[in-house]
């Protein structure tokens, strides 16, 4: 209990304390500036940029995994051999090292020797620099989160399919139902307390990556990909801006915050319905 | 099994080699020389291993990554099944608040104390020790929580019994609860080592002595800071990220299963 007071709870308290200061971790004293961090982040253009860059990746990335999540697991939802060995490789990255992912798919987007490239070459095309170009930098990561979470999201999609009654099924298929008809009409609805739940998480993870971005492109080229945790790391602790690193916290946490208190309702709802 | 079986499980094996293939290439490509790798050829070598745990310090890498996450599971843990006791079994002042403020904890980002634990350790001189990379990882509201609801499943004839016999509290726990809550407290402490065995953020701004890296921060520094003007020594960097996940690598190879398990056990009731 002393340990989440001295780690979590008196440290938002700092940081809100710090989010109305001027401070850069070294001068004595730590001058109060009200709300003049707030409007310095929210007049700057890296701020707004590193929102946007955020919201694409969100706005991509999520529907991206969740879509891709659900074909995948009405496929493997059945308990067989294939269908085991196929989840195991697919939920292999979800617990592998960030750093280690991001680093071997810096070789996969390699301009020089990356894997991508030397099959481009393969098939007689240009090289392409991925990571250098601020038009294809953002779709690398959104790439290698989707790469990286989404046997996550398949299990959790094979668990909430496991969970539709199997008459339901039964009965669409002496209806007559073609397969499609019965995904549409069946599947999707009857598993939507598992998108629902799925989004929120992805959506409060897509605003916290941070290892990916920092390890492959540290938010370039040209801010192209700055989403806002390395803009936090940046100013906190390369431009120890100490007072403006504080405000784009709070501001982060209060969003954050907002999504969690829906997940936790969303949770608390199919909680009570499986009871 | 069948024809149209195994040509099913082949097919999974392929589908599932396919999309790991860029993470299996680079553990192959571990294994060969920079130059050969540069030419399009194959020799094999253990180089790039030596090389990466003598000359650039890989070995005490994983050296502090077991000590940091040991620690920060057994310590973890033991708290973890303590409180889940005190919250499972008694009620005490205070004691819905503070098991209400242990919940909560779960929704917190962890950016937010980025910061000030930065600053706090910094005051009594806790950054760049193994106790600045520990301590702020050691309380872990999901596996209180998880564990709380999993001794509340467990019969209270069974602690009783034990009372009767004259045991205390302590003991209960030691002898009755902890035994029985074995598979949970086991998952609860797999998931809370991957997580701290992967954590790269706080060790990266905890620590800037070289000596205290771990594997994360180390390997992104290797990759970053790159030996040689412009071509990056790709074989060498992909043995150092193959030490890197090897821990994870194996204990996923025993325990896939449990893994899935427990993770579903949190999402979907």
């Amino acid at each position: 209990m002393g340990f989440i007071a001295v780690f979590t709870y008196i440290p938002i308290a700092v940081s809100l304390d710090l989010s109305f200061r001027e401070w850069d971790f070294l001068s004595p004293t730590k001058p109060f500036v009200g709300f003049e961090n707030y409007r310095i982040l929210l007049s700057s253009y890296d701020f707004w940029n590193s929102l946007k860059v955020t919201a694409v990746f969100t706005l991509i990335s999520v529907p991206l995994r969740l879509t891709l999540a659900l074909a995948i697991a009405s496929y493997l939802v059945r308990e067989t051999l294939p269908s085991r060995l196929l989840r195991g490789a697919l939920f292999l990255p979800s617990v592998t090292s960030t750093v280690v992912i991001a680093v071997v798919f810096s070789w996969v987007f390699a301009t020089d020797y990356g894997l991508v490239n030397a099959g481009f070459g393969l098939l007689g095309l240009q090289k392409v620099m991925w990571m250098q170009d601020p038009q294809l930098a953002l779709w690398v990561l959104i790439l290698v989160n989707t790469w990286k979470q989404l046997g996550y999201d398949v299990i959790i999609y094979i668990a909430g399919l496991q969970a539709i009654p199997q008459e339901l099924y039964d009965a669409a298929a002496v209806d007559g139902g073609r397969r499609r008809h019965v995904f549409r009409r069946v599947t999707v609805p009857l598993v939507m307390p598992t998108t629902y739940f799925l989004l929120v998480v992805s959506v409060i993870e897509a605003f916290q990556v941070f290892t990916v971005v920092d390890v492959m492109t540290r938010g370039g080229p040209a801010g192209a990909t700055d989403m806002l945790v390395n803009m936090l790391y940046r100013i906190g602790f390369t431009l120890f801006d100490i007072g403006t690193g504080s405000a784009l916290a709070v501001l982060l946490f209060v969003f954050l915050i907002a999504l969690a208190l829906i997940k936790a309702r969303v949770i608390g709802r199919r909680v009570h319905y499986g009871s | 099994m069948d024809l149209r079986n195994r040509l099913l499980v082949a097919l999974a094996l392929a589908g599932g080699l396919l999309f790991l293939s860029p993470a299996l290439y680079s553990i192959w490509m571990s294994f060969q020389t920079a130059e050969s790798y540069y030419r399009g050829e194959f020799d094999f070598t253990l180089d790039n291993y030596a090389r990466a745990i003598g000359q650039y310090n890989f070995a005490r890498y994983l050296l502090n990554s077991l000590i940091v996450s040991g620690l920060v599971t057994t310590a973890g843990l033991a708290f973890a099944v303590m409180a889940a006791f005190a919250f499972a079994r008694y009620r005490f002042a205070g004691g819905n608040l503070m098991f209400g403020a242990t919940v909560a904890t779960l929704m917190i980002p962890s950016h937010i104390t980025l910061i000030p634990n930065y600053l706090n350790l910094a005051r009594v001189g806790l950054l760049d020790t193994y106790a600045g990379l520990i301590l702020p990882a050691v309380s872990n509201g999901f596996a209180a929580f998880f564990l709380r609801q999993y001794i509340r499943g467990i019969p209270r004839a069974l602690d009783e019994a034990a009372y009767m016999d004259g045991a205390t509290p302590l003991q209960v726990l030691w002898r009755v609860i902890v035994p029985v809550a074995r598979p949970a407290i086991l998952s609860m402490g797999l998931f809370i080592f991957i997580g701290e065995w992967n954590n790269y953020i706080w060790p990266l701004v905890a620590v800037g002595k070289q000596d205290l890296y771990t594997l994360q921060v180390g390997l992104a520094r290797l990759y970053k800071i790159n030996p040689g003007e412009g071509a990056i020594d790709w074989p060498l960097v992909m043995a150092a990220s193959t030490l890197t996940i090897l821990p994870v690598l194996l204990g996923f190879a025993l325990i896939e299963r449990h893994l899935v398990r427990g993770i579903t056990m949190g999402a979907v009731k």
